[in-house]
């Protein structure tokens, strides 16, 4: 009897072991997809919702000024409607974007990047603001049109590159140029890694 | 074949159809719609015969892909007074009446099938968006054209 308990005891310490391990296994998982994804926002970010060129084709005063002087009113609300269609999506977008890099740096940045609590603090008031700053965007587009605040479309921009910038040197070690400088820092301090 | 010897393939074949075929064709939206043409809608991989005697298959392919987004980022980057220009010159090239022309553009919407294959969904709603506005400016256009001038349409009466 004593004999099937204790095998018993050593089954049950298995399978919880088990458990632990694959419970670890997916936790490692989530944070390698909470990676990609953060890694994939900037890159939107980066090089699809922010470049010049394309802010400044969505908000071109210059189309706006051609079609009000050379084409008839149905015309001219037909290219307002479209155009607030585009803004608004592009704007949502970037909100999305920021919202996804702020989950990473709020949940998983701290695992990797060597962020000091300052610095977290400071990005995490950063992320805060833009937020901020992208509803009032999104709601001076949705009341006033894709022409209307043109300064507060540049100051959001602005500000959305110079946070990309900062999460981008978090990030960096992801890079292969970033793996290179890592292995070369551990083959200096091989006790650190 | 390693990546640089096919980078190099690339290049070079992008390099030959801008200058062989691309620089030919005046309009940038043209050059658009002839390279979304090389492309299989089925698969997405795009055949050149005249570059696939020279190159291999997935070079040309690259090379075509890469001359596409080229094309397309110019586009995208024109005014829209350019793009309505250029689409007049497209719809005078294609030999259709105007009035057809523009209301098959405007139901079948067969520029959706122009862009990139990996151009992101802001970039691509901006241009199908500046299209659908374009084909509205050469349809007012169109009518102010047709329309009869105010005293055009009253006959000369005999008694007068």
């Amino acid at each position: 009897m004593i004999t099937l308990v204790f095998f018993l005891l050593i089954g049950a310490a298995l399978l919880f072991s088990l458990f632990l391990f694959a419970r670890r296994a997916a936790r490692v998982e989530g944070s390698a997809q909470a990676l990609v994804e953060a890694k994939q926002a900037l890159h939107a970010l980066q090089g699809e919702l922010l470049p010049p060129g394309l802010v400044d084709r969505i908000f071109a005063r210059q189309d706006f000024e051609f079609v009000a002087s050379s084409t008839p009113r149905q015309v001219q609300e037909l290219f307002l409607r479209e155009r607030k269609k585009v803004a608004a999506c592009w704007a949502r977008q970037v909100r999305a974007g920021v919202l996804r890099l702020m989950n990473f740096h709020l949940g998983q940045a701290r695992f990797y990047a060597q962020l000091s609590l300052a610095t977290e603090m400071k990005l995490a008031v950063n992320f805060a603001a833009l937020l901020l700053a992208c509803r009032v965007m999104q709601f001076a587009l949705y009341l006033g049109g894709p022409f209307a605040a043109p300064g507060i479309v540049a100051r959001t921009v602005g500000n959305a590159a110079r946070l990309c910038e900062t999460s981008e040197k978090s990030l960096a070690f992801l890079d292969p140029s970033g793996l290179d400088a890592l292995s070369k820092d551990s083959a200096r301090h091989p006790a650190a890694s | 074949m390693n990546f640089v010897t096919k980078r190099m393939d690339v290049q070079a074949a992008a390099d030959d159809m801008r200058r062989r075929t691309l620089s030919q064709i005046r309009r940038p939206l043209d050059r658009l719609i002839y390279l979304a043409s090389l492309r299989d809608y089925n698969t997405g991989v795009y055949y050149h015969d005249g570059l696939a005697s020279r190159f291999s298959e997935d070079a040309v392919c690259e090379a075509l892909s890469e001359c596409h987004r080229e094309v397309f980022r110019q586009l995208f980057l024109s005014s829209l007074e350019d793009l309505v220009a250029q689409l007049e010159g497209y719809a005078d090239s294609t030999n259709a009446a105007p009035a057809d022309f523009i209301a098959a553009w405007q139901g079948l919407e067969p520029y959706r099938v122009s862009v990139p294959a990996e151009t992101d969904s802001v970039s691509a709603g901006f241009f199908f968006s500046n299209l659908k506005v374009a084909l509205a400016i050469l349809q007012s256009r169109l009518h102010v054209r047709r329309a009869p001038r105010p005293n055009a349409w009253r006959q000369p009466s005999l008694g007068q």
